[in-house]
């Protein structure tokens, strides 16, 4: 795989936008969200130096889509190749869960799967990690290490461009003309920043250690209180799953056209009352801790049995979108020295 | 593009038998002929309208039309409920597991059923007798509210009864003058001695609490946790694993369920209701 270098993004971009869709980064407040790139808009394109706030799922699995229609079935829709610049290592890491579900083989869902082949990413490295980021605590980092074709590293005199796959590679290739050579001296200001940012990250989460894996702690505090206290300030706004780069619930739903029925998926959220109630109005999680619970038991075991890894990337997204005060990190602390004040030699530990 | 697994097959209601004043019987005939193994369950579509999960009470043998026993309980079903002959329908599935059928090959099956739980146990109980004699027995004991509820009366107050190897018992929690049988909720017609318990398994599939009730009536005789199969009814959307809402610990009901056993799911809080 090639590494290369260039001063300037620009034409890289136009190289893209003459293949492809092309989605980038767009900042407003402190916050990035994506937007689609229009030749007559002239924005440039910036590196954000975190993660969007909107979930990478947007692209693969939209908020609705229509996923099936009546009488006739639906045709297979024609998607455009896209690129999405910007992505995080938690973004990868999370579109490795949503191919844990959507790819399952005997139950793929093919309106992802289309997408998924049609989608270039380009991930960027973070500079400045935000506080609510703890990625390195759930096995990530402040750069990508596989799984995207192209990563952009931001260096003082340029940026340096790296192919994941042979997508990436062959997209080198071709525009060979674009770039130059990535010297040691790039290549070494890259793995000074890297460290730099992943530094901060261990820094900013240095309280947040576990004494034990995150999935025995959450398994063993099955029965903890800590959900109801917890679920006390929630105010069931659903935006914790909504951000959620990894939350993939979704409700199907029957509309009517004018010429045609349809069967539409949207987006759920596990954190809604009705949710798991059934038309006899029997609901096994009335109690909205118990919703808590059962969010955080899928994040931190089924899914990790089902799929053997992790459905949490640390991107803290749900932290910033909290409307009330339900903070994953402090809730997984909590239960885990609730659980140390159980335990006998690492109780004394704690003391 | 791979199958769409949202898409449903085109299929017609040809017939609606009513069953109680709350249930009716659809019969629906699919575009394809239709295979699907007894516990499992199909979406049916009202196009336009809605989606729900439903068990086919008929039997797996035949698979050009199939029955769906179908109880006014929300939206969907009271929409369904109105529907009449010629009705245009959607089929998904068949979804999830079965009855480990092969696994009762030699034993008593004991079935306990209530309400409109009796649709599933209907396409079992046709599989079993089937095959009658390769059961030690097939032994039924069903639950309605008052005779007028149960479902299916003409094969169960007649016909099934006359099969060899098959014993039914019935209660009613309210008899009228007519009812010559017990009176009483299901678990007092149960007892330790109708099967050899060593030798047999449990089927239960009722309301809620019926099956709650029922399921520790047998844990009690000495039943293992391992011989009482459950069919676990949650909202199941999509059907395959993926949307959540029929999440039953780790389980998804809609792909690793709708059957279960006892022991499987006993360590979840709240799996009545």
């Amino acid at each position: 795989m090639q590494t290369v270098f260039v001063n300037d993004l620009e034409p890289f971009l136009s190289a893209v936008v003459g293949q492809m869709d092309v989605y980038y980064p767009r900042k407003i407040d402190s916050h990035y969200v994506f937007e689609k790139y229009n030749s007559s808009s002239n924005r440039k394109l910036e590196i954000n130096n975190i993660r969007a706030c909107t979930p990478a799922k947007e692209f693969l699995f939209p908020l609705r889509e229509l996923a099936a229609v009546f009488p006739e079935p639906l045709e297979p829709r024609d998607i455009r190749p896209f690129a999405v610049f910007g992505l995080k290592d938690c973004d990868l890491r999370s579109i490795e869960v949503l191919d844990k579900v959507f790819t399952e083989k005997d139950f793929e869902d093919p309106f992802y799967i289309e997408r998924r082949e049609k989608m270039f990413i380009i991930t960027t490295d973070c500079s400045e990690p935000a506080a609510s980021c703890f990625c390195n605590v759930m096995g990530g980092g402040p750069f990508a290490r596989d799984g995207f074709d192209l990563n952009i590293s931001q260096v003082e005199t340029g940026f340096i461009i790296e192919a994941g796959s042979k997508k990436g590679d062959e997209f080198l290739a071709k525009h060979s003309q674009l770039f130059s050579e990535a010297g040691n001296d790039v290549l070494s200001e890259r793995q000074k920043n890297r460290e730099t940012a992943q530094k901060q990250l261990e820094e900013n989460n240095a309280e947040l250690k576990f004494d034990a894996p995150v999935q025995e702690i959450v398994e063993k505090s099955y029965d903890s209180d800590v959900y109801d206290e917890e679920a006390a300030t929630c105010v069931e706004c659903q935006a914790c799953t909504r951000v959620c780069p990894t939350c993939h619930c979704f409700y199907l739903y029957d509309t009517k056209q004018k010429d045609y029925f349809g069967k539409m998926k949207m987006w759920d959220s596990c954190m809604r009352l009705a949710y798991a109630q059934v038309a006899g109005g029997e609901n096994p999680r009335k109690v909205l801790g118990d919703r808590l619970r059962h969010r955080f038991m899928h994040k931190f075991s089924f899914f990790l049995d089902r799929y053997g890894i992790n459905m949490c990337v640390g991107c803290g997204r749900c932290v910033d979108a909290e409307s009330g005060e339900v903070d994953i990190r402090e809730v997984l602390k909590k239960l885990s020295q609730e659980l140390l004040g159980k335990g006998g030699k690492k109780a004394e530990v704690a003391q | 593009m791979n199958k769409n697994l949202y898409q449903p097959i085109n299929g017609e209601i040809i017939d609606i038998i009513e069953e109680s004043p709350t249930i009716k019987s659809f019969v629906v005939v699919p575009e394809n002929d239709f295979k699907f193994e007894t516990g499992q369950f199909v979406e049916l579509t009202l196009p336009g309208e809605g989606e729900a999960p439903f068990t086919p009470s008929s039997s797996p043998a035949v698979t050009e039309k199939m029955e769906i026993t179908i109880m006014k309980a929300g939206r969907v079903t009271a929409l369904l409920h109105a529907c009449q002959k010629g009705q245009k329908v959607g089929i998904r599935g068949p979804y999830g597991n079965g009855y480990p059928i092969e696994d009762f090959v030699g034993k008593d099956v004991y079935i306990v059923g209530g309400g409109v739980g009796l649709a599933p146990i209907r396409s079992l109980f046709l599989t079993l007798v089937d095959r009658v004699k390769d059961f030690k027995s097939v032994t039924c004991r069903f639950g309605a509210r008052t005779p007028e509820d149960f479902i299916y009366k003409n094969t169960l107050f007649g016909s099934w009864r006359k099969i060899d190897g098959v014993d039914i018992k019935l209660t009613v929690d309210n008899a009228d003058g007519k009812w010559t049988e017990n009176v009483g909720v299901v678990t007092t017609i149960l007892s330790p001695g109708d099967v050899d318990i060593k030798n047999s398994v449990a089927v239960v599939c009722g309301p809620p609490i019926m099956m709650k009730f029922a399921t520790l009536k047998l844990l009690e005789f000495g039943f293992g946790d391992k011989q009482i199969y459950l069919s676990m009814e949650k909202n199941m959307s999509c059907g395959i694993g993926k949307c959540g809402h029929c999440m039953l610990g780790q389980y998804y009901v809609c792909k690793d369920g709708p059957v279960f056993t006892y022991d499987q799911i006993k360590k979840y809080p709240n799996i009545w209701d």
